[in-house]
């Protein structure tokens, strides 16, 4: 918004005029935006958290908490916060204590860092680097990095197989997801994650259809949305954290804190891949405002873009849930076969159309379009059940 | 195998040795306490890289010495304890006791007393797929199945409660008949518990069996071919999966099954998938035979005229019964007196569980659940 | 073939090796002695009777005795064999090679009766602890921590301490009412 720039100058003038250091004044401000950073991702991963257990439980046929704090037991994950502090912390004997204490700090700074560069409306970024979006990708798989760390000096044989799993698992999905994401950057011509959500707020589809590059990029968006919940360790890709396999998990030897850290991050890392597809296909912040009595209108789009973003944002969180509590488990040699033999074509393929359509002229954009939406409908139709006249005969 | 014969003298301890160890196979144990084993079983498996190569199970860890105890009870005394060997079909295993007894009697049951129990059986028979559905879903990952299927064995234990005032093992039935009658609007609260339940097995092939995930899961996975199911004597669903249309309901009929019109579906490839398909139709076909059997409940009595100790002509008898897991046998000799000479439970659980390490070969690890879940054991009745 | 023929190809082949043999309803019933038990388990294998039922013990207290209940996937037929060995040093030879099945069946028998299965592949105990001793099922068997069933209402039989009073007989239920009202119908489904 540029109400808050202007107010960042004028804070500024202000205290250079008292004669404090640039420096100091910088350090301030970059401190208030990483605390408001952590105060939303605090709160926000608390209420995914509770929410989380209302969809689940509602898509069981079951209401989830309704006691704690009375409505609908809205303070459950308050609760549960607390119930984890007050836990006692306990490291495994033999396990390398400096490595077992920095690795789920280390999962949760990669999440954390990647808030850097989300657009939350108009103006609104922390910084809008002009590499924006390779920036958040890379960083966000820092947390491999974190998980391997976790799995190793645990010291259980468990452990360690399912962070080798983990880590598999997320770098084989980052391959094809890199690559949808490059779609919306041709289109718009920028990684900066503010002009990405400008390229989109103008214009439209057709004339009826918002300019958001979902349209074209449907099968990109497909593919994205898939590694998002690969990299996020949802099922169907919840190897890692499943319970009732053979091997139990990275995270098993952690408790307390600790393991709230890991929660926490998983939960954040949710909301960072939502924002990275709400920018990049479903148009960010914009969308639809009217200027509210008594506001300007630059104060009232950036009500209205907060809003429409933090609504897109949890939609998608929502379909993650949704997809979590409906499908079973992905086998770990079908998803490495699923990556690296299904996704990585597509989106190769997504890439070169989408290329093709910016270059050539109108006739081919017709053709490639077709092309696009018929390999975004096979997709679809291909992880769709098939008939169920595979096995036999019924005899009677 | 060779005809000629060093018979080992006996007071040697026979010790098995796996000479063909190479130094790249590992060891991995899975339980007794394992959420997937369905139980207290504790399975060896012997891994190349993420192939197994052997399983063995070990059970016996849930045995009561079941059989033991019904020398020292008499005939309807030991109707409770088959109650609790598979706790999940209680009213089977109770069917298959009491035939054994009125077989071994050349007893006539009343026929409003056999419809009755081909009723409960049958119930009790979606009831006990409904948890393996459930469970099976959820070792697979799909937690809401899980709750689905809970939600329709709850009416049908309902049901059960209405009439037996259990919710789960009932000792229900009697020598000759069955302990009491229904009571007043059962007939009617059981029509309405069919008409909930018949469009419920759409929704849960939404969630499983159209789902590709789940299908990648399940089909080529675990494979009994057809000769060594019926070598390791295997039955039921497990049988069925294998390509043999075999139902003792149909083949070998008891009670007042031949009344009846159902299909027996069976599956030729021999895998998991085909196991879950037999009992995911059994539960339909299940509901068919519920309906005609209401249709055609007679009045009448709903006990033969027993003596009050029942004391069976010296003798024996196998006889076998079709229980949601497969061949439940009770094998009684009786040697006139009130109490069994020889009591003997053929349990399906036991001899479809020494069929798994030939399921697990050439099964990755992770599919080592699902092969397990698709045998649906019961320890209660393979340890007895 | 009927069950009659088979009979008469049993009697035949073994001849005095059988004790008793005789044909009732779609049932042959047979009782060899151990020494041709295996050849007769595998003849009635290959005259069709394809699918073992269950293999048990039983113990007559002069001797112990294997039971073969077989049957058929094929027909109708059924047959069962009965095999009486000795009580001392009991032996017989496995047929874990001609029906799969009864690799665990006689695991059991030898665990709960101590019946030795020459030639078995995996000779140990199945229910029971590796280290058991004794065979539980045996009507000799006797353990300290056996404790005596007793019937309901003969609570005075129970054995007790010096100078403790006898239980307390149970006091006679009353009878049931008669149901006035309807029976509580189970809850309908929402």
């Amino acid at each position: 918004m540029m109400a808050f720039a202007d107010l960042v100058q004028r804070l500024y003038a202000l205290t250079t005029s008292w004669g404090i250091p640039y420096v100091v004044f910088a350090l301030v401000v970059m401190t208030i935006q990483v605390g408001v950073v952590i105060a939303y991702i605090a709160v926000a991963a608390m209420f995914l958290i509770w929410w989380e257990r209302k969809v689940s439980a509602h898509i069981q046929v079951r209401f989830g908490p309704m006691r704690v704090g009375g409505w609908h037991g809205w303070a459950q994950s308050i609760a549960d916060g607390v119930k984890l502090l007050l836990k006692e912390d306990i490291i495994p004997a033999g396990a390398d204590r400096v490595v077992f204490v920095l690795a789920p700090m280390v999962v949760f700074a990669a999440s954390l860092a990647a808030y850097v560069t989300i657009p939350w409306g108009p103006g609104l970024i922390v910084r809008d680097l002009n590499i924006g979006i390779l920036y958040m990708v890379s960083i966000s798989s820092l947390a491999v990095v974190g998980i391997i760390m976790a799995g190793w000096s645990s010291n259980n044989k468990y452990s360690v197989l399912g962070a080798i799993r983990s880590a598999a698992q997320a770098v084989s999905y980052e391959v094809p997801m890199v690559v949808a994401l490059l779609g919306p950057v041709m289109l718009a011509g920028t990684m900066s994650m503010g002009k990405l959500v400008e390229a989109q707020a103008q214009g439209s589809w057709l004339g009826i259809l918002p300019g958001w590059f979902v349209f074209p990029q449907l099968l990109g968006f497909l593919i994205y949305f898939t590694c998002a919940l690969a990299e996020c360790n949802r099922l169907p890709f919840d190897i890692p954290e499943a319970e009732s396999e053979l091997v139990a998990g990275f995270h098993v030897e952690y408790s307390g804190m600790r393991f709230a850290i890991f929660f926490l991050a998983e939960y954040a890392n949710m909301f960072v891949v939502s924002a990275i597809a709400t920018t990049l296909f479903l148009g960010g912040w914009s969308g639809w405002w009217v200027r509210l009595p008594g506001l300007s209108p630059e104060l009232s789009q950036g009500l209205f873009g907060l809003a429409w973003f933090q609504g897109k944002c949890y939609f998608l969180i929502f379909v993650m849930m949704w997809l979590r509590w409906t499908l079973a488990r992905i086998r770990v040699d079908q998803l490495m076969d699923f990556s690296w033999k299904i996704l990585l074509p597509l989106s190769f393929a997504n890439l070169v159309i989408t290329g093709w359509v910016l270059v050539a002229g109108r006739q081919a954009r017709l053709v490639a379009l077709g092309i696009l939406l018929l390999l975004g409908l096979g997709f679809g139709l291909a992880v769709r059940g098939r008939g169920r006249a595979a096995a036999g005969v019924v005899r009677g | 195998m060779n005809e000629t014969h060093t018979p080992i003298p006996v007071g040697t301890t026979v010790v098995v040795e796996r000479t063909d160890e190479t130094m790249e196979e590992m060891y991995v144990n899975m339980g007794p306490q394992h959420p997937s084993t369905h139980g207290v079983l504790r399975l060896m498996l012997k891994l190349d890289g993420e192939y197994i190569t052997d399983c063995v199970p070990y059970v016996g860890y849930l045995h009561r010495c079941h059989e033991k105890i019904g020398e020292n009870r008499n005939y309807t005394q030991v109707i409770p304890y088959t109650d609790r060997l598979d706790y999940l079909a209680s009213m089977s295993m109770n069917f298959g006791y009491v035939q054994a007894v009125e077989r071994l009697m050349g007893l006539a049951v009343p026929p409003r007393a056999e419809y009755m129990r081909v009723i409960l059986a049958e119930l009790q028979r979606i009831a006990s797929h409904l948890i393996w559905l459930g469970t099976f879903g959820l070792d697979l990952g799909n937690f809401t199945i899980f709750i689905y299927c809970f939600r329709e064995r709850e009416m049908v234990l309902d049901l059960f409660e209405a009439v037996s005032g259990q919710r789960l093992n009932y000792s229900f039935y009697r020598i000759g008949g069955m302990a009491m009658d229904f009571p007043d609007g059962w007939v009617e609260n059981c029509r309405g518990f069919l008409e909930w339940f018949k469009p419920r097995l759409p929704e849960y092939d939404a969630l499983m069996t159209d789902n590709i995930l789940f299908r990648k899961r399940v089909e080529g996975v675990g494979i009994l071919p057809t000769r060594t199911a019926v070598e390791y004597a295997a039955s039921g669903p497990v049988l069925r999966g294998s390509g043999v249309a075999w139902d003792l309901r149909r083949n070998d009929p008891y009670s007042v099954y031949d009344r009846f019109e159902f299909d027996v579906p069976a599956y030729d490839s021999c895998d998991v998938w085909a196991r879950y398909l037999v009992r995911r139709q059994e539960m339909a076909q299940s509901v068919r035979i519920v309906e005609q059997a209401l249709a055609q409940l007679p009045a009448g009595e709903i006990q033969a005229k027993v003596p009050k100790t029942i004391k069976p002509p010296a003798g024996q008898v196998y006889a076998r019964t079709e229980s949601p897991r497969g061949e439940l046998g009770f094998y009684l000799v009786s040697d006139g007196s009130p109490k069994p000479y020889r009591y003997k439970v053929r349990s399906p659980a036991f001899v479809n569980l020494s069929a798994l390490p030939e399921m697990l070969k050439g099964c990755l690890v992770a599919d080592c659940v699902a092969v397990l879940g698709s045998v649906d054991i019961v320890l209660g009745e393979v340890d007895r | 073939m009927t069950a009659e023929e088979i009979l008469g190809q049993i009697q035949q082949r073994f001849g005095d090796a059988i004790s008793a043999a005789e044909v009732k309803g779609p049932e042959v019933r047979a009782t060899v002695k151990p020494e041709v038990a295996w050849e007769a388990c595998r003849f009635l294998r290959d005259a069709g009777f394809e699918y073992l039922n269950c293999l048990s013990g039983v113990d007559w207290t002069t001797h112990l005795e294997v039971v073969y209940d077989l049957s058929s996937l094929q027909h109708p037929l059924k047959a069962h064999l009965r095999v009486p060995v000795g009580r001392e040093a009991p032996m017989i030879r496995t047929v874990t090679d001609i029906w799969s099945a009864a690799n665990w069946h006689e695991r059991e028998c030898y665990d709960l009766f101590g019946v030795r299965f020459d030639g078995h592949p995996d000779h140990r105990r199945i229910l029971l602890p590796e280290d058991w001793v004794g065979y539980p099922l045996r009507k000799d068997y006797a353990d300290e921590r056996m404790v005596p069933y007793t019937e309901y209402g003969l609570e005075e039989k129970l054995p007790r301490a010096e100078g403790e009073k006898p239980a307390v007989k149970a006091a006679p239920r009353p009878a049931p009412a008669k149901p006035a009202a309807p029976s509580p119908e189970a809850p309908k489904p929402s």
